[in-house]
């Protein structure tokens, strides 16, 4: 496991460094930001329910839209929230647009998590129950869990404002999504923590 | 009893890495997506004319005693070419590139994740890169880098 990381090590406040400098003119910076943030945006754009080339489209879409409005954003250390909610908005234009080619019914009615059987095949044992108790929670909680998942603790609150949870979601208190997945992992006796 | 309005504590904390894994296992973020990403950013902010890669090929491949990579990539747009061959050096950590572009007094940036490298080529267009980091590579040239507002021809990129 990782070390716990303070506000300053955190990853929005590394990717809000290095939107400074790129902000500053040192244009290079660009690039570690799109290191540093696509595994964020690419669970934000997945857990949307998005296809891959629809998740990868709606990142780099979001990414121009960076480099267009980098003059007007006044806090670059919102830039991790500012591209999660674009990441998102995008994913759901692109994804509404398939479904105006693509029937109803191919599609499923909200973000749902699935998996083949070939991924299944691929989890160990604890994975496969850790799967299960994941799957079973709301939708907007497999969202807000999947994404932070891939954030550190300061950039919680942040995360969830931005994917549009109530305030209070997740924070500096666990808020319920976490309290959920603790609970049903608590009660599973095949868990070994 | 905790409730949901308790600190986030160690267990949350393990429980979340216990969702990177998995997510990260059942939904690997695809290997050269940031390297796409850089591309698409590039092509957008500089205006740029992309090349298309119009050849590749593997060089003969020597005894297994010089087991050396090497290979030629050729990228052609409207205004100009490139050529490039790569040479994967003995310990096999960096790379070297020889590049021949088809204006001479052409400048290219050799753009690699870590490292952007600009080079002015010869007369007859040559240039030579060495100790590159493996990995990602793309190509910007300018073939006439008198004229400011000239767009560049952006290459798509190759892994060395």
């Amino acid at each position: 496991m990782t070390p716990k990381p303070t506000a300053s090590e955190s990853l929005g406040h590394r990717a809000g460094e290095a939107f400074a400098a790129y902000q500053s003119g040192d244009h290079q910076r660009l690039g570690d930001l799109v290191e540093l943030l696509t595994p964020v945006l690419w669970h934000t754009a997945r857990a949307q329910g998005a296809s891959g080339a629809t998740a990868e489209d709606a990142i780099q879409t979001a990414w121009l839209r960076l480099v267009d409005s980098a003059d007007r954003i006044a806090d670059p250390y919102a830039v991790l929230a500012w591209l999660v909610i674009t990441v998102k908005r995008e994913t759901w234009r692109l994804v509404r647009g398939e479904r105006r080619e693509i029937d109803m019914e191919e599609l499923p009615e909200a973000p749902a998590l699935t998996l083949g059987p070939e991924q299944t095949s691929i989890l160990g044992e604890r994975q496969k129950t850790l799967w299960r108790h994941i799957s079973s929670l709301p939708a907007r909680c497999q969202e807000l869990l999947r994404v932070i998942a891939f954030s550190d603790r300061p950039d919680y609150a942040a995360i969830a404002h931005a994917l549009g949870m109530p305030v209070g979601s997740i924070g500096p208190t666990r808020g319920r999504c976490l309290q959920k997945l603790r609970v049903a992992i608590a009660t599973d006796p095949s868990w070994e923590a | 009893m905790s409730t949901h309005t308790d600190p986030i504590d160690e267990l949350d904390l393990a429980n979340l890495v216990d969702l990177h894994e998995l997510f990260s296992r059942v939904d690997p973020v695809p290997a050269d997506l940031a390297e796409r990403s850089r591309f698409a950013i590039t092509v957008h902010a500089l205006h740029a004319e992309v090349a298309e890669l119009t050849r590749a090929e593997m060089l003969a491949s020597r005894s297994p005693k010089d087991a050396t990579r090497t290979e030629s990539v050729t990228f052609t747009s409207g205004t100009v070419s490139l050529m490039v061959t790569t040479r994967v050096s003995d310990d096999g950590r960096s790379a070297r590139i020889d590049g021949w572009v088809t204006r001479g007094g052409a400048v290219v940036e050799v753009v690699t994740a870590e490292l952007t490298t600009r080079i002015a080529t010869d007369a007859n267009g040559r240039f030579v890169v060495d100790g590159l980091p493996r990995g990602w590579v793309h190509f910007l040239v300018w073939d006439d880098p008198e004229r400011a507002e000239a767009r560049p021809v952006i290459t798509p990129s190759v892994e060395l």
